[in-house]
């Protein structure tokens, strides 16, 4: 059963779905022992939306698919598309395979499930909420981490449901997609991660989307600052005089990145630009980094 | 510098987010019209830094940007995207040509309230592919512009983008339309067409999963927008021509960076397959400094250089794959904290191929 949901999210660039393998490794390493269950750690599931398969390629993964595949210890990954996650839903209601078939493989049904608004983004957000609200194939794992769309197209996928309510308020899609929006809201369920880099552009989106995540739906994000040199100005001596101005910059911008994120009240978790290109070392090295981080703020 | 084809009037800009796209189409605009073109830009949603340098306001129209002199007659003109005013410029565009002019005001008003069509109209224009796309073809067949450079919206993949006109065009699909056509009339209501369809089960089973008050909603909706079938169609049919004239070039952005390295390789094979007519990648945010020598640095800094040489020795060993029938040019990064007109210029000029 499904008891979190981490959403992670941010502007496109900047390091979202490496950070979302690294959650999901911290929360596997760091997750509290399961006395009931035999069980010793929390299973997670990594689940990406992206269209085209980031961790595929990047984890040098064999395969991914929609159904879960064993990643590291305790994580599987998989790979969610709207089509796929009401596809498994319809068969659960409808139980009859055959029906199922001739629902799907129907060229008309087909076309308007792609077409009719707001449907796919309910499939996949009915599909993340379906534990809580005991609704939906259950699900193995007790926590998600979805690395979900970037900006602007997140807060839409969050917007969905409570927008369909409204349009349709009776029948059972009316009730789903209440049911949704609570789940959505719940801050003991969701978890939002909002992922930045210390340049302008990113840093003014994070903090757009994290008073906009705040006021419409309640919740506070934790905000990653990522990719930080940590330069400072003693490391400019000695220096030639172009790269110093190159560097300069550099600093100048990580200052001005905390100092907005300071002034809007978002508090940040720092997270160092790792010397590497091995994916594996990568995230345990900021697997590391966010353990640490987070001891500091308890 | 980079040299388009003679003939090309349209130049599309494509990458995934975050990788400079924007900048690299701006620096385009600067630097073909001080070649002597009269150009267009088109951005989607550009920095405050960008959008200053610019001079542009987000009213969704062309205005002319101030260029120093020198410009052998070019001009450059730059434009936001407006998403809204597009749909509804679409609408309205459809429905006064050909035999979108059936189309009758209470018909319009019957869409423009149903409430699947606002969630839809603001869910497209919220995409932002298929608006830039109108905008592009529109400004492109005014023929007021020697070339029209696009932007692209940020999204995932650059299929977003290519797919809009097939995607929309499912929307306005005949099989769909005739599903629900007459619907309200009294005798031929929904599910009598269901089953004069031989698809009651389809429809039992949707009605089980959505309610019958969305199938309602689904009805006026597709009632509504039956006349706008055809116009929409052949609308949608000369975006897709935009798209693979051969007057039309793609320049893909790409960043120092082996995963996004990676995904621009794939990208460029498969739109190439695809028929489009992609030219160009550029290497954008290439850290100038990376060709500083430095003596004695500290442990920080020697740190970050060694991190960006082994990013450069990942690149020199992609670059190959790129190399065939592909020009590859590397783009230094902007030092300073300002977007302006001549430092776009410069970052055009210095523009250095690899191949």
């Amino acid at each position: 059963m499904v008891k979190k949901a981490h959403f992670v999210t941010g502007k496109g660039g900047v390091g979202k779905s490496l950070i979302s393998a690294v959650l999901a490794r911290y929360l596997s390493q760091n997750s509290p022992l399961d006395t009931n269950r035999k069980q010793e750690k929390e299973k997670i599931l990594l689940a990406e939306l992206n269209e085209q398969s980031f961790f595929k390629d990047f984890l040098g993964l064999k395969r991914i698919s929609y159904k879960p595949l064993p990643w590291l210890e305790g994580i599987d990954i998989s790979q969610w598309s709207p089509q796929e996650c009401l596809r498994e839903y319809a068969l659960y209601l409808l139980k009859l395979e055959s029906l199922y078939k001739l629902f799907f493989e129907n060229p008309v049904s087909k076309s308007l499930i792609q077409v009719a608004p707001g449907l796919e983004e309910l499939a996949l957000l009915g599909k993340i909420t379906s534990s809580p609200r005991s609704h939906g194939p259950p699900m193995n794992y007790d926590q998600l981490v979805i690395d979900s769309f970037a900006t602007g197209h997140f807060i839409s996928l969050f917007r969905a449901p409570a927008a369909m309510a409204e349009a349709v308020q009776f029948g059972p899609m009316g009730e789903q997609s209440r049911g949704i929006d609570r789940w959505l809201r719940d801050k003991d369920f969701t978890h939002l991660h909002i992922v930045t880099i210390a340049e302008e552009l990113p840093v003014t989106e994070t903090i757009e989307l994290y008073k906009t995540l705040k006021k419409e739906f309640g919740l506070i994000a934790t905000v990653y600052l990522n990719k930080l040199t940590r330069l400072t100005s003693a490391d400019l001596k000695n220096l030639n005089p172009e790269l110093t101005e190159s560097l300069e910059y550099i600093i100048d911008n990580e200052k001005e990145a905390k100092k907005n994120l300071k002034d809007a009240q978002i508090e940040y978790i720092e997270l160092p630009l790792v010397n590497s290109l091995e994916p594996s070392e990568l995230i345990d090295h900021l697997a590391q980094e966010m353990k640490k981080a987070e001891a500091a703020i308890d | 510098m980079i040299n388009l084809g003679d003939n090309t009037k349209t130049l599309i800009c494509i990458g995934t987010g975050g990788v400079g796209k924007t900048t690299i189409a701006a620096s385009m605009g600067v630097g073909f019209a001080y070649q002597g073109q009269k150009v267009l830009v088109l951005t989607i949603d550009p920095s405050k830094r960008l959008a200053q340098a610019l001079g542009v306001k987000p009213d969704g129209d062309p205005h002319q940007v101030r260029l120093s002199e020198n410009t052998s007659g070019g001009e450059l003109w730059s434009c936001v995207v407006n998403h809204q005013k597009t749909f509804e410029f679409f609408i309205r565009e459809a429905a006064h040509t050909g035999s979108g002019k059936s189309i009758s005001p209470e018909n319009l008003n019957k869409l423009l309230q149903n409430k699947l069509y606002q969630q839809l109209s603001g869910r497209l224009s919220g995409s932002q592919d298929f608006t830039s796309l109108i905008t592009l073809n529109r400004y492109v067949t005014s023929g007021e512009f020697d070339l029209v450079i696009l932007d692209t919206p940020p999204s995932q993949h650059t299929w977003n983008f290519l797919r809009a006109p097939e995607k929309i065009a499912g929307l306005f699909n005949e099989g769909i339309a005739r599903w629900f056509r007459d619907a309200d009339s009294k005798d031929a209501n929904i599910f009598k067409k269901m089953i004069n369809l031989g698809t009651s089960q389809v429809l039992k089973a949707l009605e089980s999963l959505t309610g019958s008050q969305f199938i309602k909603e689904l009805s006026t909706f597709f009632q509504a927008i039956q006349k706008w079938q055809k116009p929409l169609e052949d609308y949608i049919m000369n975006c897709h021509r935009l798209l693979i004239s051969p007057h039309t070039e793609f320049i893909l952005v790409t960043a120092l960076d082996p995963s996004r390295l990676g995904e621009a390789q794939k990208l460029s094979r498969e739109i190439k397959m695809q028929g489009y007519r992609l030219t160009t990648v550029i290497i954008n945010r290439v850290p100038l400094w990376l060709t500083i020598k430095t003596a004695s640095p500290s442990a920080r800094v020697a740190n970050l250089i060694s991190y960006y040489e082994s990013l450069e020795n990942d690149l020199q060993g992609r670059l190959a794959l790129f190399k065939t029938q592909l020009k590859v040019y590397k783009c230094y990064e902007l030092r300073q904290n300002t977007e302006d007109v001549s430092s776009l210029q410069k970052n055009f000029d210095e523009l250095v191929p690899l191949n």
